[in-house]
Formats: structure tokens, C-alpha cells, sequence
């Protein structure tokens, strides 16, 4: 080993010495911040991902909407079947309700689905927590948890559904007269607006409710495996003739600024957390400046034994990396140690304020994602191995242009 | 000032009768000048100092404070260059490339590195000029016996008492198996019973290894153990 990398590593662990007080100090530094890092990356990935996860899943991987109405779906399906690429497609409607269960009133909004063939493309089922698919039928519907807690409404409750074309009943005079639903089961995204927000019936029944007829709003459709959704939307749309006035959007099209914006808070936070390494690097940075003024005589001794200034200057640049190594380390196994128990700290933390139920309701998850990116993993331990080794140029360059002579004579 | 102070001049002791060639200087300095700015004054420290010295030979310089003797060494040692003059390590250019292997030091404040053991800082030479081997470490313990500190190898310079240090320096200082010996006031911070120890040891190993040594010190009899003893005076040896 060149003597500036053993003396680089004998001052940052010296013989004898169990706890060095710097280089421990230095390296939990720098591993705070690779942590706190690894760790508020990994939660808004989680949350990210989570969000990506929900949304293909309720809306498949590519979105045909009309201008209008779709009048004939069946016929666009079949069409859509034929593109290479397509896995299976499936129709819906949708449209804001009031739903009434014994005087408690919510206004979510429900899901036509196609029972037969909605579990191809979207994995509802996964989500249903009681009873399933196959319990829905034209007089029943499936409630989001927590739009069933706030009506009350247990499986077997009937629920008074209040469509907006009893408004329209209304003005001609007509008695309104709501269609009563039989409770079958409970879905639960984990989405806290999802789960408050949305009921599930089959399509035929949403289509009578809104007065469709044989029309959908739309065909979600499911992609092969590994397919870009963006290059399979523009592949679709390439099929439709200008006149029919369709349009496929690809999920990440549809929810594009909301992923954005997800996207740039990751971002923002991975830049400003940044600056926990470079707060950490620059007081690296005055620990090896008041050792390079202490050994000013030892760094002389090293010049007259021979040692070229750049090998002395690679002496303490090396000590920067390594702290910043040792750093990175730590702060990895810190983070990731974190983040495997996170859920029980939040259940600590949240027991402790009971806060619980507000957590819920403002990050709409029921436990604390986590997902760390590969290549933001990468980044940061890249950006702090960088800055933290840029942290020793400056007491690496002092210590380089010390002469010898005037080294070894000063007091 | 002795005899032999005032009248060895800078040259190296005569070869022997009877047209022996006389060894090749190991150092050899010509004409060195050397002044220092002080405020707006300059002050000439060095004013022609010749100097060989050849290998195997001990020499001492002695001088007042402030008389340049240190400012001398560090010219030896290339660690400085003079305004003027000439300095050649074995008749070769001096080159800091060549200092690992051509020269060791010893100081008066040791200059051991406190946070690896005596045997690290002796081996810290080689590791210097490049060669640590198997060879080397044994040489390097094998200095260490040679200085009586064979079981002391593993312990910190913190451990260790100023003569210990200071005889570590002294194995430090021949690990390369140096042509040269640049030694300033290696006692200067030693009782007067360790100090002579010390200077007892150097001129042995020296004597030993055959390697020339300049000494830098104040005192006389120690100056005196050496070949050669010279007394730095207005910046010119004499």
C-alpha cells in the first residue's frame, strides 16, 4: 500500500485506539445525512410508487375515451383486441351519486364495471376485503371502506341511490324514486380518497342509472408485460380514423402533472437534503485543516523523508474519501435499518399523539411506503463519496504547499 | 574552538600515503550562500560554506545560535536551495527523488508519528522510497534490536521515553541504509546521560554501516567523538 494511503488511514484509525473521536464524529456526520437522504427518498418513492401502483390499477395501463359517448363498445373492443401489444380491454361508466343509507347522505362517485371482464385488466378483486366480484349484480353495490363507515351501511344494508336523472325527473314532474342497492362487499385501495369516494356497481346498472343505454365513457385496456403504456396509447390512436373522434391516453399521460409534481418534490427534497453532506463535508473539511496546522511538523518530517507534496496532499484527499466511504456506509445501513422498521416507529410515534387517524386521512395510506430507486441510491452515495473527498482538496492543497524546511521549523 | 577545529577546514581527512586514491565524497558543497529577508534588511546566514564529507566519515558542526547551522543542514538535505553554490549527493545533482534512498535525518524533536507504532515509523522510510518488503521489515526490527528497543516495537511514540524516541529516529534514520546521516542537535531535547548514549549509538551504527554522518550539535564532547569537527562561524566553516 503507498504510504500516503496508510497514513491517510493510520490518522484516520490509529494503532491502539478503539474509539477514534474525529473520525467517528466525522463519519456520523456524513451518515446522518446519507440516511435522512436514503430514508425521505424512499418514502416519496414509496409514496410515488403507490400512487403508480393505485392508478394502473384503477385505471389500467392505457385509457380510450370518446368526445361523447362510446355508443358501441363491443365493436371497439373487438378492434382494440387486433392491435399487437393488447392484452384485454374492458368498459366502464362513471359519474357522481347520492347515495342515502338511514338519513346519512354521501355524494361518491360510482364505477360501472364490467364484472366479466374487469379482473383482466384492472385487479379489483385484489382489493376487495369482503365479499367478491361475483357478488355484484344489477341490485347490488360494492362500498369503499370508508365510504361505508361514514354511511353506516354494513353488508345486507340497502342504500338509496340518487342518480342525476331524478333531477331531471324532477322538473317534468315525475316522482323521483331512488334505486335501492344491496351492500355486497367492501374494497379498500389504501388510498384514503379512493376508499371515501367510490362505489363499484356492474355496468348495466350504472348505465340505467345515467340513462347511457348501451354506452360506455370509456375502455380501460391492459398491455403486455414490458410494453411502454405512452408508445402502446400512440399505437392505439394510430388505429382510430380522424372522424370517430376517440382518443387513448396512457396512465402516465392522464395523471402526467400529478406525477410530475410527485416527481419534483423527490427531487427538490433530494437536492435540499443534500446539504446535510455538504454541511457534514464542510466540518470534515475543518477537522483535516486543524490536523493538517497540528502535523505541520510531521508533514515536514514526510518531505525530508522523502515524500512528494502531491503524495502528501493524496494523504489527507484520502482521508476525506474514506470518511465520506465510512460515511455512506453507515448512513446505508442506518437508512435502510430505518426503513425496514418504519412502520413500527410510526405506530409508536402515532400511539404516542394519536395521531393516527390524521395520518391516514392527510397521506392517504394506512402504513408508510417505502421504495428506494436504485438510481437514486446510486446518486447519493456517488454525491456524497464526491463532495466528501472534494472536503479534503482544501486541507490536502495547505498540506501540499508546505515546504519542508519551513515545516519542520515551525513552533 | 580546538586544534583540529580551527585547521580541518572543509576538506576531507587526506587519503593515505603512498597515491591511494582518496574515496569519492559522498557530499560534496561548494561555495553555498544562503541569506534570509528580514523586514527590509537582508541577512547573509551562509557566506561560502565548503563541505565534502565521504562516506563512512563522522562530522560535527558546532556554532552559536542563529549562526546558520541548521540553515546549513537543511542545504545538505536539499530541503532548501542556496542563492548560490553548488551541492552534489555522490556526485550526482541533488534531486529530492534521490533523498528516501540517499539520506536519513535525525531531529532534535524526534518527528515521529504519533499514531503508528515504533516499527511503523522505522518502516515509514521505506514505505517512502517505495520498497516495504519482507526484507525490509526484518531490517527494520533488526534496527530496532540494534537500538535495544526490540520489545518495544509495537508501542506508541506516547509510550515511549524521549531517549527511546530518539533512538527509534535513529533506526527511522538508517532503514534505507542511507549513504548520509543528517543529524540536528539530535540531543538538544536529552538528559546529558541519555544524550550521550544516544551519540554513542550513532557514531557505532555509523561506524558500522559505513555511513557518513554530519552533526549538527552544541555540545562539545560530543563534537569531539566525530573525525572531523567544525565550528560555523559567520557563516563560513572553519
Amino acid at each position: 500500500m503507498p504510504w500516503y494511503l496508510y497514513l491517510a488511514l493510520k490518522q484516520l484509525f490509529p494503532t491502539g485506539r478503539r474509539f477514534p473521536f474525529f473520525t467517528a464524529i466525522s463519519i456520523l456526520g456524513v451518515a446522518l445525512g446519507v440516511a435522512v437522504l436514503i430514508i425521505a427518498t424512499s418514502v416519496m418513492g414509496g409514496f410515488g410508487q403507490k400512487v403508480r401502483e393505485m392508478t394502473v390499477d384503477t385505471q389500467g395501463d392505457v385509457q380510450v375515451r370518446a368526445e361523447g359517448l362510446i355508443e358501441n363498445p363491443a365493436e371497439l373492443q373487438a378492434q382494440l383486441a387486433k392491435i399487437p401489444g393488447v392484452v384485454a380491454t374492458t368498459p366502464f361508466a362513471e359519474g357522481p351519486v347520492g347515495i342515502l343509507f338511514e338519513n346519512k347522505p354521501q355524494f361518491p362517485g360510482l364505477q360501472g364495471i364490467d364484472v366479466t371482464r374487469v379482473d383482466k385488466v384492472v385487479p379489483i378483486q385484489r382489493y376487495i376485503h369482503y365479499g367478491t366480484l361475483d357478488d355484484l349484480d344489477d341490485d347490488s353495490i360494492i362500498l369503499g371502506s370508508q365510504l361505508a363507515i361514514a354511511l353506516g351501511a354494513r353488508v345486507g344494508n340497502k342504500v338509496s341511490i340518487y342518480s342525476p336523472l331524478l333531477w331531471e325527473k324532477l322538473n317534468t314532474n315525475e316522482i323521483p324514486i331512488p334505486r335501492e342497492l344491496r351492500v355486497v362487499g367492501y374494497f379498500e385501495f389504501g388510498h384514503q380518497g379512493l376508499d371515501s369516494s367510490v362505489a363499484l356497481v356492474t355496468l348495466r346498472e350504472m348505465q340505467d342509472l345515467y340513462g347511457l343505454g348501451h354506452g360506455v365513457h370509456g375502455i380501460n385496456i391492459k398491455i403486455a408485460r414490458g410494453l411502454d403504456a405512452d408508445m402502446m396509447a400512440a399505437r392505439i390512436n394510430a388505429t382510430f380514423p380522424p372522424q370517430a373522434h376517440l382518443r387513448a391516453r396512457s396512465w402516465l399521460d392522464i395523471n402526467q402533472d400529478f406525477l410530475f409534481v410527485l416527481q419534483f418534490e423527490k427531487n427538490m427534497m433530494f437536492f435540499l437534503l443534500m446539504f446535510i453532506v455538504v454541511v457534514a463535508a464542510f466540518s470534515v473539511t475543518s477537522s483535516l485543516l486543524i490536523s493538517v496546522v497540528r502535523k505541520t511538523r510531521e508533514i515536514g518530517l514526510l518531505g525530508a523523508l522523502g515524500g512528494k507534496p502531491r503524495h502528501v496532499a493524496a494523504c489527507f484527499c484520502f482521508q476525506g474519501f474514506l470518511i465520506g466511504v465510512g460515511g455512506t456506509i453507515v448512513g446505508l445501513l442506518l437508512g435502510f435499518g430505518f426503513l425496514h422498521v418504519r412502520d413500527d416507529i410510526v405506530r409508536i410515534f402515532t400511539e404516542i399523539t394519536q395521531s393516527e387517524a390524521a395520518l391516514e386521512r392527510f397521506y392517504q395510506f394506512s402504513h408508510l411506503p417505502a421504495y428506494s430507486d436504485p438510481a437514486y441510491v446510486t446518486a447519493v452515495i456517488i454525491c456524497t463519496i464526491v463532495i466528501t473527498t472534494l472536503a479534503g482538496l482544501l486541507p490536502a492543497w495547505r498540506a501540499a504547499r508546505l515546504r519542508p524546511v519551513e515545516a519542520l521549523r515551525s513552533e | 574552538m580546538s586544534d583540529s577545529e580551527s585547521e580541518a577546514g572543509v576538506s576531507p581527512p587526506s587519503g593515505k600515503a603512498g597515491g591511494v586514491p582518496e574515496p569519492a565524497p559522498v557530499l560534496n558543497a561548494r561555495g553555498l550562500v544562503k541569506s534570509f529577508l528580514s523586514g527590509k534588511q537582508r541577512l547573509e546566514v551562509l557566506r561560502g560554506v565548503d563541505l565534502d564529507v565521504v562516506a563512512g566519515e563522522s562530522v560535527s558542526i558546532r556554532g552559536e545560535s542563529g549562526s546558520g547551522k541548521s540553515t546549513l543542514l537543511n542545504l545538505l538535505a536539499g530541503l532548501d536551495s542556496p542563492d548560490t553554490g553548488s551541492l552534489a549527493w555522490s556526485g550526482e545533482p541533488v534531486a529530492a527523488d534521490r533523498r528516501a534512498a540517499f539520506l536519513g535525518m535525525v531531529f532534535q524533536s524526534f518527528y515521529l508519528i504519533p499514531e503508528i507504532d515504533a516499527l511503523a515509523n522505522v518502516l515509514m522510510a521505506a514505505r517512502i522510497g517505495g520498497k516495504l518488503g519482507g526484507r525490509e521489515r526484518e531490517r527494520g526490527r533488526e534496527l530496532l534490536a540494534r537500538v535495544g528497543l526490540s520489545e518495544r516495537g509495537h508501542h506508541l511514540p506516547a509510550e515511549l521515553s524521549g531517549g527511546e524516541r530518539q533512538r527509534v529516529a535513529l533506526a527511522r534514520a538508517l532503514m534505507n541504509s542511507p549513504k548520509l546521516i543528517l543529524a540536528d542537535e539530535p540531543t538538544g531535547n536529552l538528559d546529558e546521560h541519555t544524550g550521550d548514549a544516544v551519540i554513542e549509538l550513532l557514531l557505532g551504527l555509523c561506524a558500522e554501516t559505513k555511513t557518513a554522518l554530519v552533526l549538527v550539535t552544541h555540545n562539545v564532547a560530543h563534537a569531539k567523538k566525530t573525525q572531523r569537527s567544525l565550528f560555523l562561524h559567520e557563516g563560513v566553516l572553519r
